[in-house]
């Protein structure tokens, strides 16, 4: 019956798949392009004589024998260590999500279950702290950190990505708890939970979808930071982002930008790993945020 | 099992007084019902009872501890809530079984007491579902198993029923008092409504505006108002109070003259009387003014009249014929009547 409901007339099926696909096509084809090109040399990728060559290949057939070639990934994880980026970004991102997560879900539903008017003077602070462009915090912290002798270092990064990344958690958790019913709470409390059991045994679980989401999101901001982890970390520490620009930086020796295209196609791909994981959870978090009992 | 005592108990948000000056004694296993119109702090009392709100002035003990200052875990009631509060990522089961696992009840005990309860609220085939893939009469089945599943001193019930269906509401009003008295446990019942007050309590509160109007067992807050809000507020319909003067045991009111009231009071009072007891008449009758309305019931006919501003009702059989305008005369004997202070609405005792 339901395969009868959803059934819509040919050309409207028709319109909306060729629709669908051009959309595709569109937003896939940069990303296919570069990873691609990864596998060619600088003198086709980024050939003048004719563009068809970074499809084809030509040059890179002449020095390496086949039209692709992993020279550019072995540059940038080999040769210029682009593997230590890759550490220091998940020892950021992963810092950063659990910190702000930790801090974001105890103050948003602290926030959320507490009565008093300051909540709201607290959260519209968070707002104005978020809303500044981090370039503006990132300068302020730069001398202190200087002289304390803490610049360059991961922890001090992440703090900083997790001070940006705070208020953002903090309002979208607490918009999360206040759409679960204090009901819920008081119910455990009742059934015999002190408050901290109530919100781990109670609440937690019906909140995942919002962490998860927040978390995601938290996970984003600290994989693409490139403000404050290009001034902020010295060039051993340096993740994954800064790391590519400086490859772009450096275009006077032959191939480096190669680099730079690997190592962008590094970058992308857990990407796309991770949201084709966490889809569900994602979509769910953006939508429903109500818990119906 | 308890006894449940309120002593004075206020609850004050700033200036606003949400329950002033609640005094109460509730017996052991006794079925206590507070009725009141909404927003009158019949919540709020129960919420402090239940620890989840705190007590501005007063006491209150169950058993012999003063639980003023537990936490709700510590003061072992179980609360049936408004909204149900059923755990969503749990399965009926699970739900039920959560007060026994943050309890730590021995673990071999937990499914012959989870069965117990299941048995009770009639739900062995839902054990496996999700509350969100429940009817409305089956999540509050579950929220009453949750509250049962172990034996709490003191129920708290608040308004249980106001999400159900007429229908619905008849059969698990009757289910809720036969788990009252198999059970034996003491409970607070919260409702706005006075039929399942009158049916569920052994004694009602009716509360308004944060004070306790009248304490007694239906049947007393029936017969005897103790003033004109409760009179007003309870039956359906509710009594019909008309304004009026007394001298002499006569009461004058517009279109109405009762004689022979049994009170050496006078001055400005309020009578009061209930339809049914009241009949008309073809010719005499205290009441004879022209009929206001008249609406058919099916087994029987209100006749409305508008005295002093007033309406005033009498039922009578369902073919009793009349014009709108024509004059209807009614029968209010003095033994049916109630008189109340018209400037206090303080019931005036007759007898
Ligand atoms: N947190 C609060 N702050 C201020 N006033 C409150 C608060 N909670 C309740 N009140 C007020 O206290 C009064 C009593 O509320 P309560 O919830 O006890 O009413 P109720 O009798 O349960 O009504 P209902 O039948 O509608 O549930 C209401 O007037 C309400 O506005
Ligand atoms: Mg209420």
């Amino acid at each position: 019956m339901s395969d009868l409901a959803n059934r819509k007339p040919l050309p409207l099926a028709l319109l909306s798949a060729v629709f669908v696909l051009c959309w595709l096509v569109i937003a896939a084809f940069p990303f296919l392009w570069t990873m691609w090109g990864s596998f060619k040399v600088e003198g086709d990728f980024f050939s003048r004589a004719d563009w068809m060559n970074a499809i084809t290949g030509p040059v890179t057939e002449r020095q390496y024998g086949s039209p692709f070639t992993l020279a550019g990934y072995e540059g940038a994880w080999v040769q210029q260590e682009f593997w230590r980026a890759v550490v220091n970004t998940a020892i950021v991102t992963v810092f950063v999500v659990l910190i702000s997560l930790t801090l974001g879900t105890l103050g948003g539903y602290a926030l959320a279950r507490s009565g008093f008017r300051y909540t709201f003077w607290l959260l519209m602070a968070a707002l104005v702290f978020r809303a500044m462009p981090h370039v503006t915090l990132v300068s302020g912290y730069l001398l202190p950190f200087f002289q304390l002798n803490v610049w360059g270092y991961l922890p001090t990064t992440i703090i900083v990505l997790v001070a940006i990344n705070q208020p953002f958690t903090l309002w979208m958790l607490h918009s999360f708890f206040l759409s679960i019913p204090k009901d819920l709470d008081e119910a455990a409390m009742v059934d015999g939970c002190t408050r901290f059991q109530a919100f781990r045994l109670a609440i937690i679980p019906v909140m995942w979808p919002g962490v998860v989401t927040t978390g995601l999101f938290s996970f984003l901001l600290a994989y693409n930071d490139f403000t404050v982890t290009s001034m902020l970390l010295s060039q051993e520490n340096a993740t994954m982002i800064p790391k590519i620009n400086s490859f772009l930086g450096s275009t006077q020796e032959e191939g480096k930008v190669m680099y730079a295209v690997a190592a962008v196609v590094s970058a992308i791909v857990p990407l796309f790993v991770l949201i084709l994981f966490f889809q569900r959870q994602i979509v769910s978090g953006l939508t429903a945020g109500a818990v119906k009992g | 099992m308890a006894r449940l005592q309120l002593k004075n108990v206020n609850k004050r948000w700033g200036s606003f007084v949400g329950v002033d000056n609640f005094d109460l004694d509730i017996a052991d296993q006794e079925f206590l019902v507070l009725l009141g119109p909404s927003g009158c702090g019949k919540s709020t009392t129960m919420r402090m009872i239940a620890g989840l709100e705190d007590v501005t002035d007063g006491e209150i003990w169950l058993g012999d501890r003063m639980v003023n200052d537990l936490e709700p875990k510590d003061r072992d009631i179980s609360m049936v809530f408004q909204s149900y509060g059923l755990y969503p990522n749990l399965s009926v089961y699970e739900n039920i079984r959560f007060p026994l696992r943050v309890r730590k009840v021995p673990k071999e005990k937990h499914h012959e007491m989870v069965m117990k309860a299941v048995e009770m609220v009639e739900l062995a085939d839902f054990m496996d579902r999700r509350p969100a893939e429940l009817s409305g009469g089956q999540r509050q089945r579950v929220a009453l198993g949750r509250a049962i599943v172990r034996k709490p001193t003191v129920f708290l019930m608040d308004e249980p029923l106001s999400n159900l269906d007429a229908k619905l509401r008849v059969s698990t009003r009757a289910q809720i008092k036969n788990l009252q008295s198999k059970l034996k446990t003491t409970t607070v019942y919260v409702t706005h409504d006075q039929i399942e007050a009158m049916t569920l309590a052994d004694r009602v509160v009716v509360m308004n505006r944060g004070r306790i109007q009248q304490v007694g067992t239906p049947t007393e807050i029936y017969d005897w108002p103790a003033n004109t809000f409760v009179a007003s507020f309870i039956g359906s319909p509710a009594m019909n109070l008309v304004e009026g003067r007394l001298d002499g045991g006569t009461f004058t009111g517009d279109g109405i003259r009762v004689e022979g009231l049994p009170t050496a009071t006078s001055g400005k009072v309020t009578l009061g009387f209930r339809a049914e007891d009241a009949e008309i008449v073809p010719e005499g009758g205290e009441i004879a003014a022209p009929m206001y309305s008249i609406e058919l019931l099916g087994e029987a006919s209100m006749i409305t009249w508008r005295l002093g501003g007033a309406l005033v009702s009498v039922k009578t059989a369902k073919d009793f014929r009349a014009e709108i305008g024509d004059t209807v005369r009614a029968r209010i004997p003095a033994r049916i009547c109630h008189l109340f202070d018209t400037a206090t609405g303080q019931r005036i005792d007759t007898k």
